[in-house]
């Protein structure tokens, strides 16, 4: 009867223990690419937490982006002088790029010059993007299950090469391996939050960016600016 | 020191605290503003970071003299400092967190002016009580001295102690530094008062609440009129009129309500005489331009001449110099002429000078009268005069009162002065950027490369902002000439005029 007991017990045991097995983070990663390469709009915000970004010689502060895919996005890259902080708009429609510097018109970009700027786009490319580059991370390791903006989203953390920072953004070079933190959806699988941590400031530097990934095929409007 | 001379050192040391906070941001806006999410074109947003300060301080000041006879100088003096040290910690933390924006950065300003401004009449309100007879006045004028001082010392000392606190914050290091003033400055009147300061009299006098509503919404509504929501387009934005009608509605039933229903806190006898009123409005119009010497000079600094943050506040280091220089060539030459010619005189200097900055080139601080920077010698001037006209009116409008209102004559030129600054700011400012706006247009810049397009349109900005700065300095100058006119017309025909030595015997 003793026996029994046990037995009995070690099934409850084992039944409630069940749900505490953490989930799979590699999964957990695959699945929030799966989803991101679904997305047709996207808008993104990314805030420089730690180090110095320079872009085309100025201080990156951070930048605010909406995206069209395959290829149209909207950014407004807030960026630093001295310790006055300027917005400069890009937008990239119909394969042309548009800068907006403050007070003044907005201007086509062309040749070398349009490709001086990031193009937000490719960040969520199915084939170079998050999508493709998520799942690649090294060692991913379930974190925990946090609520952001109300949402219960898997926290994972992992770390990515040089070469899948690179093909994320061209703009970023790392010098090295760049940890990074990845908050997915529990119910969605979208990616909501990601933070980077690596040695891809200005001259090799550490550096950390965060991304907030919002408004996931919601309405976004980018049109061609007329000059 | 003295048992009346500590409690009403450390008061003084407070408000002087409070005053320095007024303009303080002046030199640091640009990075406030930046680490709040707002970019260099939407400058106009900033506005509200300097009036909302001014807003609290007009509000709180005719308010917390009549309260603290209730309960008490020293208890209602601490908790004004604490209220002001929260403003500070307020300020200090805009922009650490995404709920901390702009408007978390103006609340704070606001409840700083709060308790920086209930400072004043409690201040003066203690030296009423700590002294008597002619040492009562010279109390009252050292007060007076120390609010004005902080003001106009605002921007440079910002400016200092960012630089010096570069690794420690910058801006944010002036705000926390303020806890541990406020902590020495209340704790220590606390501690020194004990009983040399007056006990609470009777409750003869409330806080007006209703007063204080009436005339926060005035001012609020008044502040929202003059906000220029898109200087683009427009000088104001689309409630000028409406809420310009309500602040005028809130701000005539205020005056009424005082006048007529409350035991007022200006004496009927007093509101009646044309150089009371007169120096009233004089000392509103002269805030109005000196908010321009304050404000407008520093940001010509940074946004013209290309200076640092340190640099434009020590750009205003020649006007600090004159207004003390005014002021004690004022007191010597007030003996022999009287005080609303003296004021007269000053505030002719500074229109003069203010004529001579609507001048200003790009370059002009490379123009030299001998071994002085031509703009230094403006500068000064302009100081001068200020300093020359704002001790003068103060003691002409205490020569018109009985000894025992002297603190809430002094009251109310700094709530006069204070008033026009809000004011004169929140106008300037529509007005200016509007102009700014008009000037500048929408340039096509078309250079190779992004650094050398930025380049370019910051040679622009330069040149529209010069020009509207320009203009702005040629209606400070006709301000400072109206205020001349004012004095004379307030003051003609009276014993006032008079030199001293020549009044008639009251």
């Amino acid at each position: 009867m003793k026996r029994l007991t046990a037995c009995l017990a070690a099934v409850v045991l084992v039944a409630c223990g069940g749900d505490s097995a953490p989930p799979n983070a590699a999964r957990i990663l695959r699945d929030g690419a799966a989803a991101m390469a679904q997305l047709r709009t996207v808008s993104a915000t990314l805030k420089l937490t730690k180090g110095t970004i320079t872009l085309q010689g100025f201080t990156l502060v951070g930048a605010r982006t909406s995206v069209r895919l395959p290829a149209d996005s909207d950014t407004v890259y807030t960026v630093k002088e001295q310790d006055v902080t300027i917005g400069l708009e890009v937008v990239i429609a119909g394969g042309h790029v548009f800068l907006h510097v403050p007070f003044s018109t907005f201007q086509e970009l062309t040749g070398r010059q349009a490709s001086t700027f990031p193009d937000m786009a490719r960040l969520f490319d199915p084939s170079t993007g998050l999508p493709a580059v998520i799942p690649a991370g090294t060692a991913p390791k379930y974190v925990s299950t946090d609520q952001l903006d109300g949402k219960a989203a898997y926290q994972v953390s992992t770390t990515y090469t040089p070469e899948q920072v690179h093909s994320l953004l061209a703009e970023l070079s790392s010098s090295g391996p760049v940890a990074a933190r990845v908050w997915v959806g529990v119910s969605d699988h979208l990616i909501r939050k990601a933070v980077l941590d690596g040695p891809f400031g200005d001259l090799g530097h550490e550096a950390a960016v965060q991304v907030d990934i919002t408004n996931f095929n919601g309405a976004v409007s980018i049109t061609s600016p007329s000059p | 020191m003295s048992t009346r001379a500590l409690p009403l050192a450390l008061a003084g040391a407070g408000l002087f605290v409070a005053a320095l906070d007024a303009y303080v941001v002046v030199t640091l806006l640009p990075a406030m503003i930046g680490d709040v999410g707002l970019t260099i074109e939407r400058l106009e947003q900033a506005t509200p970071i300097v009036s909302g300060f001014l807003a609290g301080y007009v509000v709180a000041m005719p308010l917390l003299g009549a309260f603290s006879d209730v309960r008490g100088r020293v208890p209602v003096y601490a908790a004004c400092v604490a209220v002001f040290a929260v403003g500070s910690a307020i300020t200090a933390t805009a922009g650490l967190w995404p709920f901390a924006g702009l408007p978390w950065l103006v609340a704070g300003r606001f409840v700083q002016g709060l308790g920086g401004g209930g400072l004043v009449p409690l201040a003066l309100a203690l030296a009423a009580d700590l002294y008597a007879g002619r040492a009562r006045t010279l109390a009252l004028g050292a007060v007076a001295g120390l609010q004005e001082a902080g003001s106009v010392l605002g921007p440079l000392y910002g400016a200092t102690v960012a630089a010096a606190a570069a690794g420690l914050g910058g801006w944010r290091f002036v705000f926390w530094l303020n806890l541990g003033l406020a902590l020495a400055c209340g704790a220590g009147l606390v501690l020194a008062s004990g009983t040399s300061t007056a006990p609470p009299r009777a409750a003869l006098a409330s806080i007006d609440w209703t007063g204080a509503v009436l005339l926060a919404a005035g001012l609020g509504l008044l502040v929202l009129a003059l906000y220029p929501d898109d200087p683009e387009r427009r000088a104001t934005n689309a409630l000028f009129v409406p809420a310009g009608i309500a602040s005028l509605v809130a701000l005539g039933a205020y005056g009424w309500r005082q006048l007529r229903h409350l035991e007022p806190l200006i004496p009927h006898a007093l509101l009646r005489t044309r150089a009371f009123a007169g120096a009233m409005l004089a000392n509103v119009v002269i805030g109005a331009a000196l908010i321009v010497a304050l404000v407008d000079v520093p940001l010509l600094g940074r946004l013209v001449f290309n200076l640092s943050q340190l640099d434009s506040g020590l750009l205003l280091t020649q006007f600090l110099i004159g207004v003390p220089v005014g002021a004690v060539v004022g007191g010597v030459i007030a003996s022999r002429v009287a005080n609303p010619v003296v004021a007269a005189l000053g505030i002719a200097i500074s229109a003069a000078a203010f004529l001579q900055m609507s001048g200003w080139r790009a370059d002009e601080l490379s123009l030299h009268v001998g071994p002085l920077r031509q703009a230094d010698l403006a500068l000064a001037g302009c100081g001068l005069g200020f300093g020359l006209v704002i001790a003068p009116l103060t003691a002409a409008v205490l020569a018109l009162t009985r000894g025992q209102t002297h603190g809430l004559a002094a009251s109310l030129v700094v709530l006069a002065r204070t008033l026009g600054m809000l004011v004169g700011l929140s106008a300037l400012t529509a007005f200016g950027l509007h102009r700014f706006h008009q000037i500048l247009g929408t340039p096509v810049l078309t250079d190779p490369d992004l650094r050398s397009r930025v380049k370019h349109l910051e040679q622009l900005v330069a040149a529209a902002f010069l020009q509207e700065y320009r203009e702005i300095f040629m209606i400070a100058a006709g301000l400072c000439a109206l205020a001349a006119a004012v004095i004379v017309i307030a003051f003609s025909g009276r014993e006032t005029m008079a030199a001293p030595g020549t009044r008639r015997a009251s």
